[in-house]
């Protein structure tokens, strides 16, 4: 037979040969993949992506940085430089932004995937690597970050709260890494909940509020009673409201500081992957 | 038959023409719902209450010392953060009532089915909206309570009419109860949940809950007031700075029409669901 021929022609040699190469890509590309997984899931909560990146900021800014700046009638002397209360609290906004996008990607779907649905167990059984996984969560958060941060930049340049967009575009930046560094230890810890018990309510009401009341998000750090501003030392969110601050207005930090900021930022990314990679390790080969 | 029409409470309670609908034991939902509470999410429903004390804690201490003092809508000056308490009161029982009556239920409604088994007891659709409205008035009780308790230790309780406060807490909590509860059963997927978010975020910030509605325009300002919770901010304000008017009997009314509208609604709904 023709068909019997042809089945029986390749050697074992060379279908090993064809499975490692249809296994190349896959392993070469894997947390593309799974990125690519992250954001066409997306697509089932699109439109609440859409009107959240374009909503939120609209909602914000003509609440707070409009009519709370009513109230404010005095400039706000944040070391020297005064600025209005729209341009101080637009780029915190803007990083609140980045960070309540991590709180909402790297918490519920990643126990999704270990969990309910389990299908980050699916893609370990292809050629995928459990740290690609853990690779393309991340991507995948990051990509929603960006345009989230983006549309907000866009929108407080708008309201005219960036009185210098020469260097103010940096504040994305800015945000994006203050909500990896927020978003990869909370990934890590989704990842290693074996049992729901209202744990990312509590993250919710005990860390990611307190993060955001007491951060200097609506006044300058130094407001708060000194016994209080340990809080906005630990949080991402203060940290990346700095430098965003550096970039929209200038605001006047020793390069010291700055350095202090990224260093910090990218202290927590690193620790939270190296915790995250672990875990995924770990659990996908249980 | 007669055996089983013996028990005179439950046979009185079911005349009338909401016989179907009703057996006159909302109780047992909200045992069940206590029940639940001593065993898994005790922890979780206590932490609600730190929400509005953070709040507290940060705009009254930080804004308060960016602002000072605050005009009220009755043109009578108060510090800061006797203007905010208030209004974070009112927030923080819409917020519980509203989580509990629309994530709570939407996960006993289409997960749970949690509803399927009481409504095929002798409960009728009635008896489980008020019952899970009245587990959720507790928790917003104890909220309330609480934040009162802490008003009064930072002297942020201008009057003894303040006491009022948590009666006017509890008729809010059951105004945003019962219509989304409503609202709720008409809710297929999670993502559908997100837009509830989109109508309070705004609702939470211009109800003159950080400054007063004057810094609007006379149309916004219209707008403002057609919402619910800003009659709750302005009533729990008028009750614990002791600025009465006549005025806040309109803000009663809203929401004794709200609670209204909202029962008969959730009502009809779960009927529709189970029953028809």
């Amino acid at each position: 037979m023709s068909a019997d021929a042809l089945t029986a022609h390749p050697s074992i040699d060379e279908l090993r040969a064809e499975a490692l190469e249809w296994g190349r890509k896959p392993r070469r590309f894997g947390s593309w993949y799974v990125t690519e997984h992250w954001v066409r899931a997306m697509r089932a909560y699109g439109w609440t992506i859409i009107v959240g990146a374009l909503g939120q900021p609209i909602i914000y800014l003509l609440g707070l940085g409009i009519g709370l700046a009513m109230l404010i009638d005095a400039p706000i002397d944040d070391r020297g430089v005064q600025v209005s209360y729209l341009v101080f609290v637009a780029p915190a906004l803007l990083v609140t932004a980045a960070i309540s996008v991590a709180s909402e990607e790297m918490t519920y779907p990643v126990m999704a995937g270990f969990k309910w649905r389990r299908y980050f167990y699916g893609f370990n059984a292809s050629a995928l690597s459990s740290p690609q996984i853990a690779n393309g969560v991340i991507a995948g958060a990051a990509a929603r970050m960006v345009v989230a941060v983006a549309a907000y930049y866009v929108f407080i340049w708008i309201f005219g709260a960036v009185p210098h967009p020469e260097t103010g575009w940096l504040s994305i930046f800015a945000g994006v890494a203050a909500g990896l560094a927020f978003g990869i230890p909370l990934m890590a810890y989704a990842g290693s909940i074996e049992d729901d018990r209202g744990q990312f309510a509590l993250v919710q009401r005990f860390v990611f509020m307190p993060m955001f009341l007491f951060s200097g998000t609506f006044y300058p750090l130094d407001t708060l009673p000194a016994w209080l501003q340990w809080i906005g030392w630990i949080s991402p969110l203060w940290h990346g409201a700095e430098l965003g601050r550096v970039a929209t207005y200038g605001a006047p930090v020793a390069p010291g500081m700055i350095a202090v900021h990224i260093g910090y930022l990218v202290v927590l990314c690193v620790a939270g992957y190296v915790w995250g990679r672990r875990v995924f390790v770990e659990r996908l080969a249980k | 038959m007669t055996v089983v029409h013996s028990d005179a409470g439950t046979d009185a309670a079911r005349r009338g023409g909401v016989r179907a609908l009703w057996a006159g034991n909302p109780g047992a939902v909200v045992q069940r719902g206590l029940i639940a509470a001593r065993s898994s999410s005790w922890i979780v429903v206590l932490s609600g209450f730190f929400e509005p004390v953070f709040y507290l804690a940060s705009m009254g201490i930080g804004l308060g010392a960016l602002v000072g003092d605050v005009q009220t809508s009755q043109g009578v000056e108060v510090p800061y953060a006797a203007f905010i308490a208030p209004a974070l009161l009112a927030v923080s029982a819409m917020n519980g009532a509203i989580y509990d009556s629309t994530w709570n239920v939407f996960f006993k409604l289409n997960y749970g089915k949690l509803y399927e088994g009481m409504l095929s007891t002798s409960l009728g659709p009635l008896d489980v909206a008020l019952g899970e409205i009245l587990y959720a008035l507790l928790r917003g009780l104890l909220y309330a309570t609480g934040f009162m308790i802490i008003m009064q230790i930072l002297g942020l309780n201008l009057a003894p009419t303040a006491i009022l406060a948590i009666p006017a807490v509890l008729l809010i909590a059951f105004g945003f109860a019962s219509l989304g509860m409503a609202v709720t059963s008409y809710m297929k997927t999670f993502q559908h949940m997100d837009w509830i978010n989109f109508v309070l975020l705004p609702m939470f910030l211009f109800s003159a809950t950080f400054y007063p509605i004057t810094v609007y325009p006379e149309a916004v300002q219209a707008i403002v007031m057609a919402f619910p919770l800003w009659h709750g901010v302005e009533l729990i304000r008028g009750l614990t700075t002791g600025i009465l008017s006549s005025d806040m009997l309109w803000h009663v009314l809203y929401y004794v029409v709200m609670i209204a509208i909202g029962l008969v609604f959730t009502t009809k709904r779960l009927r529709a669901l189970f029953l028809d």
